[in-house]
């Protein structure tokens, strides 16, 4: 009996070891990023090289495609996608700004699209701090713009957004397996 | 006889098993963290032509923990209060801080960003009071300066800005915490909230150590 006794105890003491461990959060799989308009702005910032204001940022997370099928299948073509992983996808505007043809005003929102197979339906929400588009209201909808899909030749492994400078602003620009969507930006 | 063989089995097999279990998950986790860079610079690679992963990932700490998931199950009571974004550095076998000299990570005494790349970004959503002063809601960048027994944490208004250069003129508050010891000892660059009785306590910890600021949501 006393053995058993033993034995139970440095079981449970073994265990609640392992269990007692303060359980902080290890890196998430599809990690959190962050895209700054104008490009690397907080590292032009600090080098006093930043020539235009900030524009906007968007804060995603950046899942990848790891031999999987995306568009069609893993997100299925027709319904709201988070553009990402985990959170909703944050779009922050630092000043009013025509979002493709849509004027939007400066402040955060929430990021989602619509794709299909030949077009993708951005839309930008009031509610923030929302985890991905399960809860997703088209009531607190503020623009909606549909643009084309262009077909890649590279594959991009992980889901990339990033702005560029154009002619007349900026591109929003979306990456993922073979497909990539643009959206213009400017004042 | 027989079942105290059985138990004694098990007491080492099950602990083992867990120690398996975490380790594997553990070693899921860092993958993609192979070859060292500049952590001013992201790293290019094949598998993407665009931007690569950056070596130290962002992450987003809410409080209170996990709001977008409470918001989405309807179970959040009040909004959110504090949202941190950092990026995450590992150890990587190396030493964090230490004196000058000593070829450690970080020297004592001076700025560190709590992370890497961007400043560290904190964003209050409504009024917090820490360490008796009342901080308007808002967002502001967090930095702080080591010591050994001790680290200064400030707040500071110069958003969106690459974590190198503290414009110190923008401090708007600091405040002296203690060092404390953290176990088990952390990889990952962490800043998590935990409930406190009077708010939240946000934790920032990395290998060995950890510091606790103490948030107050009573204003």
């Amino acid at each position: 009996m006393k053995k058993l006794l033993i034995a139970f105890l440095v079981f449970f003491i073994a265990a609640s070891a392992v269990i007692a461990q303060p359980m902080l959060p290890s890196p998430d799989k599809s990690i959190l990023d962050a895209s700054y308009c104008p490009p690397n702005f907080p590292l032009l910032k600090i080098q006093d090289k930043a020539t235009d204001p900030l524009l906007a940022r968007i804060v995603y997370s950046r899942p990848q495609k790891n031999g999987r099928v995306i568009f069609g299948d893993l997100i299925p073509y027709g319904k709201v996608w988070r553009l990402g992983a985990n959170e909703a996808t944050e779009i922050e505007f630092f000043q009013n700004v025509k979002f493709a043809n849509v004027a939007v005003k400066k402040g955060r929102y929430t990021l989602y699209a619509i794709p299909t197979e030949s077009k993708w339906t951005f839309i930008i929400n009031r509610e923030t701090d929302v985890w991905g588009s399960f809860r997703y209201d088209s009531k607190k909808d503020v623009a909606r713009v549909d643009v084309p899909v262009q077909l890649q030749n590279d594959i991009s492994e992980l889901f990339t957004v990033i702005f560029e400078k154009s002619a007349k602003g900026y591109e929003l620009q979306f990456y993922w397996d073979n497909i990539k969507a643009t959206v213009p930006v400017s004042l | 006889m027989k079942y105290y063989k059985i138990l004694l089995k098990s007491c080492l097999i099950l602990p083992l098993a867990f120690t398996v279990i975490i380790s594997c998950n553990s070693s899921v986790n860092r993958q993609d963290k192979s070859t060292s860079v500049s952590d001013t610079l992201k790293s290019t690679e094949s598998i993407n032509p665009y931007i690569a992963l950056d070596q130290s990932p962002m992450d987003m700490s809410y409080f209170p923990n996990n709001y977008p998931i409470l918001k989405m199950n309807g179970t959040d009571s009040f909004g959110p209060v504090a949202r941190v974004i950092y990026s995450r550095p590992q150890k990587k076998g190396r030493m964090i801080l230490g004196e000058a000299g000593t070829k450690s990570l970080r020297e004592y005494g001076k700025e560190w960003r709590l992370g890497a790349n961007e400043a560290t970004e904190i964003e209050f959503f409504k009024d917090v009071v820490i360490n008796g002063k009342t901080i308007a809601k808002g967002r502001y960048i967090i930095y702080c300066i080591p010591l050994p027994d001790k680290w200064t944490i400030i707040l500071n208004t110069n958003l969106f800005t690459w974590g190198l250069h503290m414009d110190k003129q923008k401090d708007i508050f600091s405040v002296d915490v203690p060092v404390e010891l953290q176990a088990p000892a952390l990889e990952d660059f962490t800043m998590v909230f935990e409930p406190a009785a009077y708010g939240a306590d946000l934790v920032i910890a990395w290998d060995n150590i950890r510091t606790v600021l103490r948030i107050s949501t009573r204003t």
